[in-house]
């Protein structure tokens, strides 16, 4: 019993990340049909920038370790402002070189666009910080918490209630503001949005911003699990695109759900037979998408004859 | 004068190949061009599945690996003969392309990349975690490659087999996608719904391009087994999967010769970069991030379109006489053709046909009318199969359609045309109608690939037949024009020709009359005319009164899904009923 | 359309030929050793990176000298990216066309496997500097001449060691086997198996993880219920780490034995100064282990200070000095004669050790259970390890 729980409470703390992810993907698919396959490389400065300037300010060289004083709340948040402010700002160049040649073209050139842009990006930060691994304290410490005999760290739980809080966060912005209006009339149709007087490559760029600034938040946030590293994204975000899909690339809560859903079969898929996991999910997810194309909680399209 | 030059530069690589000893490259060079080849392999089949039938997979590193574990397990572990290893590797190649095309085919977008990926990760899973068959990461050893006379290949033998594996490959996709299968599959990419009206499963279409794609992947991947004579699960990756796609896109996708440029200068670029290791990845991110930029469709696209002159061939000359559909006569046939009975359709609480029973008799002109929203292009969907009913009967010469996919529907001699144009915009005029007779080309896989002369004297009949209907709608000059570049009334009239191709019992026609000006409606009318003389039944959907008026003898009326009135045009003119519903509907949304 | 094809292939032989012709000259004051290794693609891109760092230094070092024969040291670099097929294809051009007199690596077994037959065939002797899979020396053992040498951990000499330990210290011999699905995982799964068997156990439990996760508890808690009171782990430093912080969670501790990755900083960093303390592991050198040691790690660390492994640094460097040992040893770079050289040297000083005899016929390992002795973290620092269960180990417990 204690193992099954365990394993819930892992798999939880591990689609927590998943879905944080996937939250990026679903909002620049809601607007432009396309989402950054290189999302994976984008959590790589997340992890690395803010830490490198809190290594920086503690007169440490930029690839070194932290120790558990220097690591306080407050430069932690710090740390997670920098991040998500620079990856957002690579969100928009990310935009401009690799998204709005393509759009709306159809085919699959921003598939490979964006993998290009990753690719120059991850070994952009492998000439800067190099191989290894940093590694990240939590601000909360590295104690275990435990519940009905399950450990979970305190950083999991904070991962799980900032990506269930982002989540209802653009819930609500996307139903409820005038941004989230706009972003729904681009996605319904940019010609019309944009005869209504919505500025749609605003929009469109705001949309590539937020989703990478969600990729920097998801580095910065495991890092302390993960640590810091070049090599962190690209199995993460793999397993988040996965979440994505078998959600619902168009709803923000499938997202979330596809990403708990994921995290707690591979954990309870490990009690069984680790080397499974990863057979044992696609192939589930082979299956959901035959029975339901679009995902869980994806909007059905039909097409009009 | 194209068959010329094409014979000459297979020729001339053949010569090249054969000059090679001479070069006295060493191992470096040969494995070089063994690669390209290998990479030409692989990406040939990925291309007919990427460019033509549309379908973008994410896994096919997963079929390479089926391929280099047949090889090596069937010559390692069964003692399989090198050769018979190979043949069983496609196989193999061929059923796994079903399996994975059972699920890839139902889905689109990114969820068939998902399927696609998940496959692929399967596969690489599977050979890394299941040691006892596949032994992981410490692989199969002294994998035997074929031999010829009790030779062992060498790697100038490989380099020898791979070019012909490449030629042949080349000279087979060539033939299979200059004909009939080759413009279903663009069919397919272009507008499913209007595939499936000529008679096309998209679904077989599909799968057949997963299969093929997945034969040349095995082969490639049981060459590369069999000549490194070891293989490992690290050669199985993701990456390996993106690489097969780039060589396909940054080639050109759907372009024969797309895949040549992709692997010939990726292969090279690959060997030349690796002197520089810390640039070489720098320039594969810059390569994916601007070549498409520059190139949308690849170098292929680039070059052709650099070199206009490839493209704009003269139309060739029919080498057989054609036969247009239209100028057959037939006497009106009695008796009634189609007959409905209480069907039913209904989108949540919005009923767009209500309990709708009629019949149509065989040889007449038939017009359906009635206010927009009125669920007239529903019952059209209904008739031809690409909507299902929710109850009721259709049936076409006594045989029910209900239940039958819309390519089956077609097959029994139903055609039909589109309220909003679905031509395949891209393909010529011809092609468009060419695939309207893609039922009666009858051509088989084998045929085609080999391109045996039965099927070639098929397919030049079928194009002087195609060619001969253009001509007798007017539309013979424009036959190699894209038919996205016609003028409107044109479509409109290609898309009729393309129906009329398929030599249907009955035409349906959604608003054949729509944005046309009062010339060319009246040319429709004659041509309308001129299907009925061909024995053709016809029920058209139509606004434009005075067309209906003119060539119809029934008139069927709908309104809010019922059936409000039937009977000859004159009677449904005062019907009160009708004006009532006319006049009732000025308010009416458009459907 | 048509003359495309003509026109590819012409491409084709043109840029072919064109690149024969542009060969470097081959210039015969010079010798060149290739380096084959992954430096940037996987996890273990960072010994890749580091063991370039120390093949590089020795390259200066030998050059510092006045070269080797009077000639001077090139080293060629490839990155094979953890690719076969790019690890294939560079191996092609180390030896075909770069003529290198030998290769030192590559970074992953699965990689070296993959190219054995190359140099095998050409006769260039090759020193695996990184790769640990015991297949590797071994493939061609029984050929009159294996040109496949290394200088570097062998799995089943280490892991003979932590067995030994593990059968000694557990008591309810309830051994188990923990390790990451890499080819490196894997191939210290069978390793142990065998070697168990040797003992007479048969291990309590075998589990898998992939080698970036970050939680295992799920196989560990199989291993707790399977009753599990030493655990053998094969991973590199990361996850070891996150073996070690899974272990908390579930506030389970059995002995836990590690691979000779735990020696690198990662273990502690990650795991943290106490939890690094909960494992104990095979190690051979440490930058402090000696003057020489500590001389290159400081001289490498001023150059690249963000260089995360030491060892396979050394591992580099001595991998080079072997090699320039045995050219000079047999007057040229035919390899046939060199490899005759390599398995005849004398004393050759490395940073590792001075090694007397290194190569043999039989022995194509430079590096033996001899070499490294078991140890755990204290406080910050790796100490021998010297406990009553190490005092009562004797030659008969290294059963491999």
């Amino acid at each position: 019993m204690t193992a099954f729980l365990q394993a819930l409470a892992s798999g939880l703390a591990l689609g927590a990340i998943y879905g944080l992810i996937a939250l990026g993907f679903n909002i620049t698919y809601a607007t432009t049909k396309t989402f950054n396959f290189g999302q994976g490389a984008f959590l790589v400065p997340g992890s690395l920038v803010g830490v490198s300037l809190l290594l920086l300010a503690a007169g440490k060289p930029h690839f070194g370790n932290l120790t558990q004083a220097e690591m306080t709340m407050t430069a932690y948040v710090l740390a997670t402002v920098a991040s998500v402010v620079v990856v957002g700002a690579i969100g928009v160049a990310l935009y401009y070189c690799a998204i709005k040649p393509f759009v709306g073209a159809g085919g699959l050139n921003w598939v490979l666009s964006t993998i290009g842009f990753g690719i120059i990006m991850q070994n952009t930060a492998l000439a800067i910080w190099g191989p290894a691994s940093i590694a990240v304290p939590s601000p909360l410490g590295s104690d275990v918490w435990r519940i009905a005999g399950a450990g979970i760290r305190p950083q999991e739980v904070l991962i799980a209630v900032v990506a269930v809080a982002v989540m209802v966060g653009l819930d609500i912005v996307l139903r409820k503001t005038r941004f989230g209006k706009a972003l729904r009339a681009v996605a319904f149709n940019p010609q019309a949005a944009a005869i209504v007087g919505i500025n749609v490559e605003t929009i469109v760029i705001l949309a590539f911003v937020i989703s990478s600034a969600l990729a920097g938040l998801a580095g910065i946030l495991i890092a302390p699990i993960t640590t810091a590293s070049v090599f962190i994204g690209l199995g993460v975000a793999l397993k988040a695109f996965s979440a994505a899909i078998v959600g619902g690339l168009t709803s923000p809560r499938g997202c979330m759900l596809g990403g708990f859903l994921l995290g707690v079969v591979e954990a309870l898929v490990g009690l069984w037979r680790a080397e499974m996991r990863e057979i044992t999910i696609f192939l589930l997810i082979i299956i959901v998408l035959v029975v339901r194309p679009s995902g869980l909680m994806g909007a059905r399209s039909v097409e009009k004859i | 004068m194209p068959a010329l030059g094409h014979a000459i530069g297979v020729a001339a690589l053949a010569a090249a190949l054969a000059l090679v000893p001479y070069l006295s490259l060493n191992d470096f060079y040969l494995q070089i061009l063994f690669t390209i080849g290998v990479n030409y392999l692989a990406a040939a089949g990925l291309n007919v599945l990427v460019g033509y039938a549309g379908q973008k997979s994410l896994g096919h590193a997963g079929l390479f690996a089926v391929g280099a574990y047949t090889a090596a397990i069937a010559n390692i572990e069964w003692g399989i003969n090198p050769w018979l290893s190979l043949v069983l590797a496609c196989i193999f190649g061929a059923i796994f392309g079903l399996v994975i095309a059972m699920p890839s085919v139902r889905v689109s977008g990114p969820s068939l990349a998902m399927v696609t990926i998940g496959f692929g990760i399967v596969v690489e899973k599977i050979v890394t975690e299941w040691t006892d068959i596949f032994k992981g990461q410490a692989g199969f050893y002294g994998i035997s490659p074929p031999s010829l006379g009790g030779v062992s290949f060498t790697n100038l033998h490989w380099v020898w087999f791979v070019g012909a594996l490449c030629i042949a490959t080349h000279l087979m996709l060539r033939s299979l996608l200059a004909g009939r299968y080759g413009r279903a599959f663009l069919a397919v990419q272009m507008a499913e719904p209007a595939a499936q009206s000529v008679g096309i499963s998209v679904v077989r279409a599909k799968t057949l391009a997963f299969v093929i794609s997945a034969v040349t992947c095995a082969l490639a991947g049981a060459v590369v087994a069999q000549q490194n004579q070891y293989f490992n699960s690290d050669f199985i990756t993701f990456n390996l999967s993106i690489l097969l796609l780039v060589v396909v896109i940054f080639g050109g996708s759907g372009s024969l010769y797309g895949p040549v440029f992709g692997a010939v200068i990726l292969t090279l670029l690959d060997a030349w970069l690796a002197r520089w290791p810390a640039l070489q990845h720098f320039t594969y991110g810059a390569l994916l991030l601007f070549s498409l930029y520059l190139m949308p469709n690849g170098i292929a696209g680039a070059v052709s379109s650099l070199a206009g002159r490839w493209r704009r061939t003269a139309p060739a000359l029919p080498e057989v006489a054609g036969h247009s559909v239209l100028s057959a006569r037939a006497a009106p046939a009695g008796g009634e053709i189609l007959v409905v009975n209480d069907l039913y359709k209904a989108y949540g609480g919005i009923v767009p046909v209500r309990n709708v029973s009629f019949a149509i008799g065989a040889g007449k002109v038939h017009a359906l009318i009635g206010p927009n929203g009125a669920g007239k292009t529903t019952l059209l969907n209904l008739l031809s199969g690409h909507v299902a009913p929710d109850g009721g009967s259709i049936r076409f010469e006594g045989r029910e359609t209900v239940g039958l996919p819309a390519h089956s529907v077609a097959g029994l001699g139903i055609a039909r045309t589109f309220q909003n144009l679905k031509l395949f915009g891209e393909l010529s005029a011809l092609d468009n109608v060419l695939l309207g007779a893609h039922l009666h080309i009858e051509t088989g896989l084998a045929a085609s690939l080999l391109g045996l002369p039965a099927s070639r004297r098929t397919e030049a009949k079928a194009r002087a037949d195609a060619l001969a209907l253009l001509t007798d709608l007017g539309l013979g000059e424009r036959a190699d024009e894209p038919a996205k570049s016609l003028p409107y009334g044109l479509q409109r009239r290609l898309e009729i020709a393309r129906a009329l191709a398929s030599q249907p019992k009955l035409l349906l026609l959604d608003e054949p009359a729509a944005g046309l000006n009062p010339q060319e409606t009246h040319e429709l009318g004659e041509v309308i005319r001129r299907i009925q003389q061909a024995g053709v039944t016809v029920l058209l959907i139509e606004h434009h009164m005075d067309l209906v008026m003119g060539i119809s003898q029934h008139v069927l009326v709908l309104d809010y899904g019922a059936l409000i009135a039937e009977g000859r045009p004159e009677a449904i003119r005062r019907d009160p009923k009708v004006v009532t519903a006319y006049l009732g509907t000025e308010e009416d949304e458009a459907a | 359309m048509t003359t495309l094809i003509s026109r590819r292939m012409l491409g084709a032989l043109l840029v072919s030929t064109g690149m024969a012709l542009s060969l470097p000259a081959f210039a015969q004051n010079e010798i060149k050793i290739g380096y084959n290794a992954d430096q940037s693609a996987s996890g273990a891109a960072e010994l890749g990176l580091s063991g370039l760092y120390g093949f590089q230094a020795a390259i200066e070092d030998l050059n510092a000298q006045g070269g080797v024969l009077g000639r001077k040291i090139v080293g060629v670099v490839r990155d094979d990216a953890g690719a076969p097929p790019k690890s294939i294809q560079n191996m092609n051009e180390l030896i075909d066309n770069e003529k290198v007199a030998a290769v030192v690596g590559p970074t992953n077994s699965g990689n070296a496997l993959a190219w054995l037959h190359i140099p095998q065939q050409k006769k260039v002797p090759v020193v695996s500097h990184v790769a640990t899979a015991t297949d590797i020396t071994a493939r061609y053992a029984k050929e009159p001449q294996n040109y496949i040498f290394r200088v570097s951990m062998v799995d089943r000499e280490q892991l003979a060691l932590l067995a030994a330990y593990a059968v000694k210290a557990s008591k309810t011999k309830n051994v188990a086997i923990i390790a990451d699905t890499t080819g490196y995982g894997q191939a210290a799964t069978k390793d142990l198996q065998e070697i168990l068997a040797l003992h007479g156990i048969k291990p309590v439990g075998i589990e898998k993880f992939g080698p970036k996760d970050t939680d295992m508890t799920s196989q560990l808690a199989k291993l707790k219920a399977a009753g599990a009171d030493m655990i053998i782990t094969g991973s590199l430093a990361d996850a070891t780490a996150q073996v070690l912080k899974s272990m908390e969670k579930m506030d389970y501790y059995p002995g836990l034995l590690s691979t000779w990755g735990s020696i690198n900083t990662p273990l502690i960093n990650i795991a943290g100064p106490k939890l690094a303390e909960k494992t104990i592991f095979a190690a051979s050198t440490t930058e402090d282990a000696s003057d020489r040691a500590a001389a290159l790690h400081k001289r490498l660390m001023a150059k690249h200070p963000n260089m995360p492994a030491f060892v396979s640094a050394a591992q580099g460097y001595d991998a080079v000095m072997l090699i320039a040992a045995a050219i000079k040893q047999a007057g040229g770079t035919e390899g046939p004669k060199v490899q005759q050289a390599l398995e005849n040297l004398g004393a050759v000083q490395g940073i590792i050790k001075k090694y007397e005899k290194p190569f043999s016929k039989e022995q194509h390992e430079a590096l033996g259970v001899a070499d490294f002795h078991l140890a755990q973290w204290k406080d910050g620092r790796v100490v021998k390890l010297d406990d009553a269960v190490v005092k009562g180990l004797t030659a008969a417990d290294l059963k491999r």
